[in-house]
């Protein structure tokens, strides 16, 4: 304990040349962490802004710029977003398997993640476990297993394509809700619920009125996780797609990368972070109204808890 | 309990019991023995006609094959379905999407193009049935594999009359050596395979001096590109180490081929690509790629603006001693909508529509009866420099022609890319 | 089904009794609770555990003669392990073709993950501690990589690494190379720079989580009692951050073992992953039990770190 203590800080900074009294100056601005934080802002968020760029690219070059141009927004009349098909489905395949599945693994998630944490009961641990589980597995193994479990065993129960989809990104995505919901049931506490049986709610009542709204950012929160995480799914959505249209803009973005793509994928990309981000932005709006006074930096802690 | 020795008769609620408890565990009996027999040993359906398991006559050109007829062809009054989505699963690029919308605009229908990035990958997921298409392009080695599992219908051949009306006589009357009669399969495209380079930056006579060595060739390590595609991949390799079997199990050979291919890719830095020639020659991230003709004549509409087609360049064994091939057309069982599907193949045979496929996008010769190949360069279709692209009918005597492999030979072939794939220690 | 009435006094309510109840008393029917979980367990069940013995039934099961499509074999006694241990020899048996792969993946997560920690944590810190009024825009930056696909991101990146792409351009400007780097062609530096940043939103995440509950005031302690800003660093934030540090690195390494498409897409075979083996063989004819093997011996090299974070996470709740 004794090797802490030094001089006094005021005297140390006085001593010595300026880089040493810069070093040893316990106030200072962190200069270097700084330049690295806003490099690594840039290097993270530059590359797809260029892409966004290139997609007014008037040649097929995606990396050389040529002009400007609108060709692959709606000029082109086989291959650009406007007119293609294909690149349309997929943009819509996208949406259709992110909202379904959030659909399904929001509410399935919450009750579980509720229920866990009120049951004292034996089985709760494994079924938790297992919940866990699926959370930290590499998606790569899950997703093999649901391809092979698809083609073998519930071969003629669900074909591949959307409805295995769905179920695949369902089953991908549930344990998040099942997270974020925890952690903000471990601070809510069984008091409330507890009050309102208290003065006459039935069980069904006191989670109703009195939980739910209590959980509802989270609840939120995990909306706009699963919904996030379901659009940029691609390992589980590629192995159980069928036809060329339960292709998701993900896998087309992956073949077209592969193969020979043109601006067009750029196009559809962008369309798709704009969307991602308006829902994000009504999400956040909505929890603004109705969240007032309820939660404080309570939704910013609940991502942070992953 | 004991019972009275005059209570021996049963009260009628034992003997429901019981009869109900027999009624249970006979068919759970039933699924025991059943799971108790090992799985595959018993005929499981595959390899219906015939030859279960044993031995399969393997098709080849100085072997053509009768396939059995496996059903009726749809009858030739069936009405065209109106509105329908056509389901085509084919190679990506492979239609030129004009004349796709030709034909959706004549029919009043729409087309969905599923694609696949070369042929195992595509025969998987059809035989999986991840995939139910109305039409498919396999390659003439799955035809007879195909059609025993079930998979193909028969074609009602008066719906298809550009067959004998367009197409080289050799493919209808007899028929293809893969399929004789045609009562499956009309043929697509025909081609050859050989080694594609940018002309302004290799000499035509260094081309022609090295042949397949291209590939193999220091000076042009990290722009080498070669197909992401088994049977092509090896199959070059085994001709270029001068084995001309491309159908071959010899071990030494495979080894061989597989070396080398290792050899291009790791010290050479190639890159194993499916459009390393249609796409990227144009665009000049390679110098020398694999290709199919069809890939280099149709690079042309991927030159970005201001580079000629001059600088697009093709060998091919002058002595016509290499690979060449066709792809074929084939309606699976699954089809939902199959008289549009003839429809669709006749329309591909036709002589303006699928010459205009060919000749303004595809790149890949119809082994048409309206086309002369002579004149293929003069009318501007094929650039002078590509002229060993160009695919006549004796060539087809002379060149090595893939079959299908049998099973054994197949793992071998398999092995080999699985370990190319696992990339070595670089 | 359940009592309407709710009992008032305190022996009436502890007769009311069943047996599933919380601390302070309040009553619950027993199926109340278990009714929550049991539709996402069963859930999980069929589309979590039931998949993993269907990875067993094809690893251990043949093929079809025809096509060599997988016919997995379900029951446990007829279980065949002659490809499993053929898969596995090509892992250690020379000439282990397998090998390679499974270093170089091994190789580059561990350096991608290390160089995630660096950079991440120097930027969590950067935010949590340093970032005052501009902390909220920056904590939206960096959680927004999270709302864009990762494919349009290493898409955006392979843009940029193409021959006359803008990498090149800036190296070629600045002098430091004289002819464009071909860095889509097969090289390990571009696949473990791709990893990171595909990887490191989920590094920053937490650590920033943690390091934003740090308390002030230890701080100040250390820093009272004459801690010079480094000493502070490595006595007092540092061990407390070691949990979120630990919890990132699995977060972080365990997807990259399974990654195959930042490998496609930046690389060649000759840095292939042991995603690339398991991608290559599944759906390729023939290979099933191949693949189904390599799922398996994959589920075997994750399950120790996968149940040290459910272990670790299970504490920290628990303490909470």
């Amino acid at each position: 304990m004794s090797d802490v203590v030094l001089s006094p800080p005021s005297t140390a900074a006085r001593s010595g040349s300026w880089l040493t009294r810069w070093r040893r100056n316990p106030w200072r601005k962190p200069r270097i962490l700084q330049a690295v934080t806003i490099g690594y802002l840039l290097w993270s968020l530059i590359p797809v802004v260029i892409a966004v760029i290139f997609s007014f690219n008037a040649g097929r070059s995606r990396s050389t710029w040529q002009g400007f141009s609108m060709r692959w927004w709606t000029g082109d009349p086989f291959d650009s977003l406007f007119h293609d098909p294909s690149l349309r489905t997929a943009m819509l395949q996208t949406f259709r398997l992110s909202f379904i599945t959030v659909l399904i693994a929001v509410p399935l998630g919450t009750a579980f993640a509720i229920g866990i944490d009120r049951w004292h009961g034996r089985p709760a641990r494994p079924a938790n476990f297992v919940m866990l589980l699926s959370f930290v597995v590499p998606e790569m193994i899950l997703g093999v297993s649901l391809f092979l479990l698809f083609t073998n065993m519930l071969k003629n129960l669900v074909p591949l394509g959307t409805p295995a989809q769905i179920l695949g990104l369902a089953t991908f995505q549930m344990s998040y809700p099942v997270i974020i919901v925890r952690a903000r049931l471990l601070s809510i506490g069984p008091e409330y619920e507890e009050a309102a049986m208290d003065l006459g709610a039935k069980p069904g009542q006191s989670i109703r009125r009195v939980l739910l709204p209590l959980l509802s950012p989270a609840i939120l929160a995990s909306v706009a996780v699963t919904f996030a995480d379901s659009v940029d799914d691609f390992v589980i959505v590629r192995y159980l797609s069928g036809p060329a249209n339960s292709e998701p803009l993900s896998v087309k973005i992956y073949s077209a990368a592969r193969s020979s793509p043109t601006p067009a994928v750029n196009a559809a990309a962008t369309v798709m972070l704009l969307a991602t981000m308006a829902m994000i932005i009504v999400g956040y709006l909505i929890y603004r109204r109705y969240a007032k006074g309820t939660g404080d930096a309570g939704d910013m802690a609940s991502f942070t808890q992953l | 309990m004991s019972t009275h020795p005059m209570e021996h008769r049963w009260s009628r609620r034992q003997f429901m019991r019981r009869a109900g408890g027999a009624a249970i565990a006979l068919p759970t009996m039933s699924a025991i023995l059943a799971a108790c027999s090992k799985p595959g040993t018993t005929s499981s359906g595959e390899g219906g006609s015939g030859s279960a398991g044993g031995e399969r006559v393997l098709a080849r050109p100085d072997n053509p094959v009768k396939l059995p007829l496996n059903g009726e062809p749809i009858s030739a009054d069936t009405p065209i379905e109106a509105g329908a989505t056509l389901q085509v699963y084919n190679w990506d690029a492979y239609m030129y999407k004009k004349v796709l919308k030709d034909f959706e605009d004549k029919f009043g229908v729409t087309i969905e193009w599923t694609t696949f990035n070369n042929m195992e990958e595509g025969i998987q997921k059809l035989v999986s049935g991840q995939v139910k298409p109305d039409v498919f392009f396999p390659t003439t080695d799955y035809i007879s594999r195909l059609v025993e599992k079930d998979l193909l219908q028969p074609l009602q051949q008066t719906l298809i009359p550009n067959m004998e009306g367009n197409v080289w006589p050799s493919f209808s009357n007899p028929g293809p050596w893969y399929d004789l009669g045609w009562q499956y399969t009309v043929p697509y495209t025909i081609y050859t395979t050989g080694v594609a380079y940018r002309r302004d930056r290799v000499e035509d006579s260094v081309a022609e001096t090295q042949g397949y060595d291209l590939l193999w060739n220091a000076d042009y390590s990290g722009e080498i590109s070669y197909y992401d595609s088994y049977r092509d991949a090896i199959g070059m390799a085994l001709i270029r180490n001068g084995n001309m079997d491309p159908n071959t199990g010899d071990d030494a050979a495979i080894t061989a081929a597989k070396d080398a291919i290792m050899q291009l890719l790791n010290d050479f830095d190639g890159r194993l690509t499916i459009n390393g020639a249609f796409a990227k020659i144009p665009e000049g991230e390679f110098t020398v790629a694999q290709s199919w003709s069809g890939d280099i004549v149709g690079a042309k509409w991927y030159l970005p603006k201001g580079t000629s087609e001059d600088v697009l360049g093709y060998w091919y064994p002058d002595d016509k001693v290499g690979l060449i091939g066709n792809d074929c057309i084939v309606i699976p069982t699954t089809a939902q909508s199959p008289r549009l599907a003839h429809e669709f193949l006749n329309f591909f045979l036709d002589e303006t529509y699928g010459y205009e496929n060919f000749a303004s996008w595809n790149g890949y010769q119809p082994p048409f009866t309206s086309i002369d190949p002579d004149t293929l360069i003069s009318d501007k279709v094929i650039p002078p420099a590509l002229d060993r692209a160009v695919v006549t009918e004796e060539m087809f005597t002379k060149g090595l022609i893939q079959g299908e492999l049998s099973a054994d030979v197949d793992q071998k072939w398999l092995d080999a890319w699985n370990e190319i794939q696992a990339g070595g220690s670089a | 089904m359940e009592a309407t009435t709710t009992p008032t006094t305190e022996p009436e309510r502890k007769a009311k009794h069943t047996k599933s109840d919380t601390a302070s008393g309040a009553w619950y029917p027993r199926w109340y609770w278990p009714s929550f979980t049991g539709p996402g367990t069963i859930w999980m069940i069929v589309l979590f555990l039931l998949p993993f013995y269907t990875v067993l039934a094809v690893a251990f099961g043949t093929v079809d003669p025809l096509f060599r499509t997988p016919l997995p074999v379900y029951q446990p006694w007829w279980w065949s392990f002659a490809t499993f241990q053929t898969t596995l020899q090509k892992f250690y048996v020379a000439p282990a073709v397998y090998q390679p792969p499974l270093i170089r993946t091994f190789e580059y997560v561990f350096v991608a993950s290390l160089i995630c920690l660096v950079i991440g944590y120097a930027v969590a810190y950067y935010a949590a501690r340093y970032a005052g009024k501009y902390r909220i825009p920056i904590l939206v930056l960096l959680v927004a990589p999270f709302w864009i696909s990762y494919l349009m991101r290493i898409y955006a990146w392979q843009s940029l690494l193409q021959p006359d792409g803008y990498v090149n351009d800036i190296l070629m400007a600045l002098g430091l190379v004289s002819q464009p780097v071909l860095w889509l062609s097969g090289k390990g530096i571009t696949v473990v720079l791709g990893l990171v940043y595909g990887y490191i939103p989920f590094m920053i995440l937490p650590l920033f989580g943690s390091l934003d509950r740090i308390n002030q005031n230890l701080l100040e302690a250390g820093r009272d009692l004459g801690a010079s800003p480094s000493q502070t660093f490595r006595r007092v934030t540092l061990p407390l951050s070691k949990p979120a540090i630990l919890a990132g690195l699995v977060i972080v390494s365990l997807p990259m073992l399974g990654d195959y498409y930042t490998n496609n897409l930046l690389g060649s075979t000759r840095t292939s992953m042991y995603g690339n083996l398991i991608d290559g063989s599944v759906g390729q004819a023939g290979q099933g039990p191949e693949a189904g093997s390599l799922v398996l011996i994959l589920m075997v090299i994750v399950i120790v770190p996968m149940l040290y974070y459910l272990r670790e996470t299970r504490r920290a709740a628990e303490n909470a």
